[in-house]
């Protein structure tokens, strides 16, 4: 059974003999430092150390730079998303016209297997400390200041004059994306597939959720993820068994089965290559502890058709909230491996078919040659529902993609109920047992 | 035991039914055990698996149906990982 294919993947590398500060060894510095206070260098040293890192794909449109989104035909700025597609309407002329999808724009659906390196887009790039929430514009029309929170909403309308504004300038607070995907799925809909979804769990939710259940609350949330592309090669090694034998020993109830089997060293590789895979790059977000939330929910109707997204314009988010990005590609990196090493334990299955006894995979190695971040805003309709307890409680969501309509929920159970269903089941079945033993004997 | 012994396993239906009705029911519920099926669901372009297998030992009069260890489904689990370039 035993055949060669390929020589063992090499070994890792070997250890450099040298070892100390500057070696591969050695604990890399946070990005963006260096070793001496810049201040103290030469001026044209300084200058050179301080300037902007260049950014690979820039996705950030200097026409909306001022904040105003003017209609292409009649220049009026009262812009929106025309619900069920992916056009912004005027709502002085009626013009409308159609984003531009950044797949074409920036070339994002090709060349993933000659990724080298990390390519990060203008939008998700590493969000700076000190950048704030808080974004105030001064509106051209009447010099009034209008300010926007950009933790939950991304468009504001200046008070005096009624030009809308929204925050389109890619500033390092996370808040304004490379993409985003625009609600497909109505409110109607939604409240559709939402009481759907709650008509099939009523028997064991708790009372007072259904009391106080209204779908027609549910909220249109835009919610930050980070959209990677990647080219990887992946090893993994462990052993297999094929079974050879099998036989009874014993007699009557001492009858038992035993099995012989060989064993094999089993080696595999692959390459691939991903495209857009969906990460949550919000911290509340990406904490998926289903004992302490329900994020599970919402991570689990992804994925989007992040193919169609558009180039950003905070005209979309007019009548819906968002919440901002505050992580960066190296706080994505490890969840990141993860994954991806999980995708190739996936693909590596089918080759491993033989062993019937199954394979206990013992280690595993990851080449990342080269990622692609784009950071998106992704369209959620969020029902939800505060469960008090002692403890703090627990916010149970119902999610819908606002694309693919998927719907998936947490129904908070009346806990009384489900345990007297579960006793009630368990003592026919003992009854019916006993009975079965009784008429035997 | 008597000859008819298998028969008192009938005696776990009435424990294993109750807890097996509670946990399906709850997951129903609650969807604890849903997340994204990332392994299925993303566009993933494979080139054709390479690999090595070669016979190492035998094993004799086991009574166990897998190998131990068996996780050949479970991608998520991770293994002691050989250190490769993160990227």
């Amino acid at each position: 059974m035993s055949s060669t294919h390929r020589p063992p993947p090499p070994p890792p590398p070997p250890v450099p003999s040298y070892a100390g500060p500057g070696s591969p060894q050695d604990v890399p510095p946070p990005a963006n430092s260096f070793p001496i206070d810049p201040a103290t260098l030469p001026g044209p040293i300084r200058d050179e150390v301080l300037a902007a890192d260049p950014i690979a794909l820039d996705t950030s449109a200097a026409e909306l730079k001022d904040g105003l989104n003017r209609c292409p035909k009649c220049g009026a700025t009262d812009i929106r998303h025309k619900p069920g597609s992916d056009l912004l309407i005027c709502q002085y002329c009626r013009n409308q016209w159609h984003g531009v999808r950044v797949e074409e724009e920036f070339g994002l659906g090709t060349g993933i297997d000659q990724l080298k390196g990390r390519v990060i887009a203008s939008g998700a790039r590493q969000i700076e400390a000190d950048a704030a929430s808080l974004m105030s514009f001064k509106c051209t029309g009447c010099g009034a200041e209008v300010t926007v929170n950009t933790e939950s909403t991304m468009t504001a309308r200046c008070h005096w004059c009624r030009h809308v504004f929204g925050v389109n300038e890619q500033v390092a607070n996370g808040a304004v994306p490379d993409a985003v995907l625009p609600f497909h799925i109505s409110k109607d809909d939604a409240v559709a597939r939402i009481r759907q979804f709650v008509h099939k769990r009523r028997m064991f939710a708790l009372k007072a959720f259904k009391d106080e259940f209204t779908p027609e609350n549910v909220i249109g949330v835009y919610l930050p993820y980070m959209i990677v592309d990647g080219n990887t090669s992946v090893d993994v090694a462990g052993q297999g068994e094929i079974e050879t034998r099998r036989y009874t020993r014993g007699s009557g109830n001492k009858k038992k089965t035993y099995y012989d089997a060989d064993v094999y060293k089993v080696d595999r590789h692959v390459d691939f290559t991903v495209d857009d895979l969906p990460l949550e790059s919000s911290t509340k977000r990406g904490n998926l502890d289903a004992r302490a939330n329900t994020n599970n929910i919402i991570n689990t109707i992804l994925p989007f058709d992040t193919k169609n997204a558009v180039k950003w314009n905070a005209s979309y988010l007019a009548g819906f909230t968002s919440e901002k990005r505050d992580r960066d590609v190296s706080h994505l990196h490890p969840r990141l491996e993860d994954q991806l090493l999980s995708i190739a334990r996936a693909q590596v299955e089918a080759s491993v078919g033989q062993y019937n006894r199954g394979v206990r995979w013992e280690h595993e190695r990851l080449d990342v040659h080269g990622t692609r971040w784009v950071s998106m805003y992704l369209p959620v309709w969020l029902y939800s529902y505060h469960q008090a307890s002692s403890k703090g409680g627990l916010l149970h969501y119902i999610a819908v993609n606002g694309r693919t309509g998927e719907t998936m929920g947490s129904v908070p159970v009346q806990q009384w109920k489900l345990i007297l269903a579960a006793l009630t089941v368990g003592s026919i079945l003992e009854g019916i047992a006993i009975w079965i033993i009784g008429a035997s004997s | 035991m008597s000859d008819d012994g298998g028969l008192w396993l009938l005696l776990l239906a009435g424990p294993v039914g109750a807890t097996g009705l509670y946990w399906g029911l709850y997951r129903h519920y609650r969807n604890t055990d849903k997340s994204h099926a990332f392994e299925r669901e993303t566009a993933v372009e494979a080139k054709p698996v390479t690999g090595w297998d070669g016979k190492v030992d035998e094993v004799k009069g086991t009574q166990k149906t897998r190998i131990p260890g068996d996780n050949v489904r479970e991608y998520r689990k991770r293994v002691q990982r050989v250190q490769g370039d993160s990227g």
